[in-house]
């Protein structure tokens, strides 16, 4: 009964955007070069389905954005353990580390446009790049914050260092790290698209300027929806792994 | 205290000589990355020239601009969401399905419909940034516990008095952290519609300077673009303790466009 009460929350959460989308397509005069009618919008994705630079696209921006950002999260991790236990590392890089934080990542574009040109690999390294600060800091912050009596317990447990690491780092930087990846996921996304835009290279964002470029408005807006679809979709997964994941979080106390 | 201001400095210090040796050496080969002292040469020489100020003052005019836009219509949204439960029924899932497209994606459109022009910049700077601020808003003021309508009442204060002395007080916070965010946000968004499309201001001139094949002036006004973030931060980051003294100010690791 929740359930579909539930249902019809959302559903009713939803009307003022079909009422928009409604009087759009009824007051719209229909293939305007602006606001094309949303009817029109669909006939342009069916378009580009049809001859396959749809799918190639979406395929292409999904693939960078996850490789991207899988190279930051693994490496983010690892570094941000490695600078957090030692204090004097942390000490040494904290003013790179926060210079480099303060730069707005679409910036790293056009410097890695220059050094490595227009390639795939080039994509690539601009994501893990712009993703790996808001992970790599966060992983750092996690380890500052583990408690001192928690260290002192493991010390009086006798834990080796690699017991240490993996019973008491890891999960205490757990929800940090995954904090981190949550903040990236969406700029990994706007990147991604970005790089596409001013590159014009393959991917949803070389398809949408594409079609600004040609005046293809239904296109624009086609394509955009699609996007809005994408990143709905990533959001949810990504909260349902992390519900996943901190399924144990906080640990129960039972004393 | 210090010792870590020295070693953070020192680092930094480290991390620049090894970039300019590594260049002077020949051991990394990157036909266009310059080194630092080239960079720290053209940016000097950027600095004498009145374009430059005038690039620095559109995006930052640009920015300010959609953000306050963003942060008015922001908080009259959010505060009419919090207040009627009806209209937050009827919408919230809408603003949760709207909330993830990304900024960028509104660039095209935006160009569409005001080709390359102020107008398009402000869209792609609004849009992107209203979020925070509505969001806020909206949970700053849903999250006023009972407590504090009980408090008001028992001082038998009047319905402004009690939006003045307690309510607003009790939200500006929330509120205030999602105007933080947001201008961190809208000096980002102006610098990519000025990549894509508005051809003025700083993000322009990274741009034609990376076409153009001078990475030196690109790098200083990459440099720049860093500092007018620190900087603009730090204003408002003064301005919230100066208006809510003593209230603490989470600092946001979150930067999400």
């Amino acid at each position: 009964m929740k359930k579909i009460s539930n249902f019809f929350s959302t559903f009713i959460g939803l009307a003022p955007l079909f009422l928009i989308l409604v009087l759009w397509e009824s007051f719209s005069n229909k293939p305007s070069p602006h606001f094309p009618a949303p009817s029109y919008w669909l006939q342009s994705i069916q378009q580009i389905f049809l001859n396959g630079i749809l799918i190639n696209s979406i395929w292409n921006t999904i693939w960078t954005f996850l490789i991207g950002l899988l190279i930051a999260a693994s490496s983010g991790f690892i570094l941000g353990i490695l600078i957090g236990i030692n204090s004097s590392i942390k000490e040494w890089t904290a003013f790179i580390l926060e210079a480099f934080r303060s730069l707005p990542p679409p910036v790293i574009i056009p410097i890695a446009v220059l050094l490595m040109g227009y390639s795939p690999s080039m994509k690539i390294a601009v994501i893990s790049i712009a993703t790996l600060w808001p992970i790599l800091l966060n992983v750092i912050a996690g380890v500052s914050q583990i408690s001192l009596g928690v260290i002192d317990a493991s010390k009086s447990l006798k834990l080796s260092r690699k017991d240490m690491l993996l019973k008491i780092v890891f999960p205490s930087v757990l929800p940090f790290y995954i904090l981190g990846i949550r903040v990236a996921i969406p700029l990994a996304i706007v990147i991604t698209l970005l790089i596409e835009m001013l590159t014009g290279m393959i991917g949803l964002g070389g398809i949408m300027i594409a079609g600004q470029r040609n005046y293809n408005s239904a296109q624009v807006f086609g394509v955009l929806v699609i996007v809005g679809l994408l990143g709905l979709g990533i959001n949810l997964f990504s909260q349902l792994i992390e519900r996943q994941l901190l399924k144990n979080w906080p640990p129960k106390k039972s004393l | 205290m210090k010792s870590s201001v020295l070693k953070g400095l020192g680092g930094v210090f480290f991390f620049l000589l090894a970039w300019e040796s590594f260049i002077f050496f020949n051991i990394v080969h990157f036909e266009y990355l310059p080194p630092p002292t080239k960079i720290c040469k053209a940016w000097i020489s950027l600095v004498q020239q009145q374009k430059y100020w005038l690039e620095i003052g559109h995006t930052l005019f640009a920015s300010l601009l959609g953000w306050m836009i963003a942060s008015i219509v922001g908080i009259l949204l959010g505060t009419t969401l919090a207040i009627s439960k009806r209209f937050r029924q009827f919408s919230l899932t809408t603003i949760e399905v709207l909330r993830p497209l990304p900024g960028v994606a509104f660039a095209p459109v935006g160009l569409l419909l005001f080709g390359f022009s102020l107008n398009m910049e402000l869209t792609v700077i609004c849009l992107p940034t209203l979020w925070p601020i509505l969001m806020n808003s909206m949970v700053g003021i849903l999250n006023l516990s009972k407590k504090l309508e009980e408090v008001a009442s028992v001082l038998k204060l009047t319905p402004t008095e009690s939006i003045r002395k307690i309510y607003f007080p009790a939200a500006a916070s929330s509120v205030l952290v999602g105007l933080r965010i947001s201008l961190s946000l809208a000096v980002v968004m102006a610098v990519v519609a000025e990549m894509i499309g508005n051809p003025e201001g700083l993000g322009y001139a990274i741009v034609r300077e990376q076409q153009a094949m001078n990475p030196n002036d690109m790098f200083a006004y990459i440099f720049t673009v860093g500092c007018v973030g620190v900087c603009i931060n730090y204003v408002l980051s003064q301005l919230a303790i100066f208006i809510l003294p003593g209230q603490f100010l989470r600092k946001d690791i979150s930067q999400s466009i």
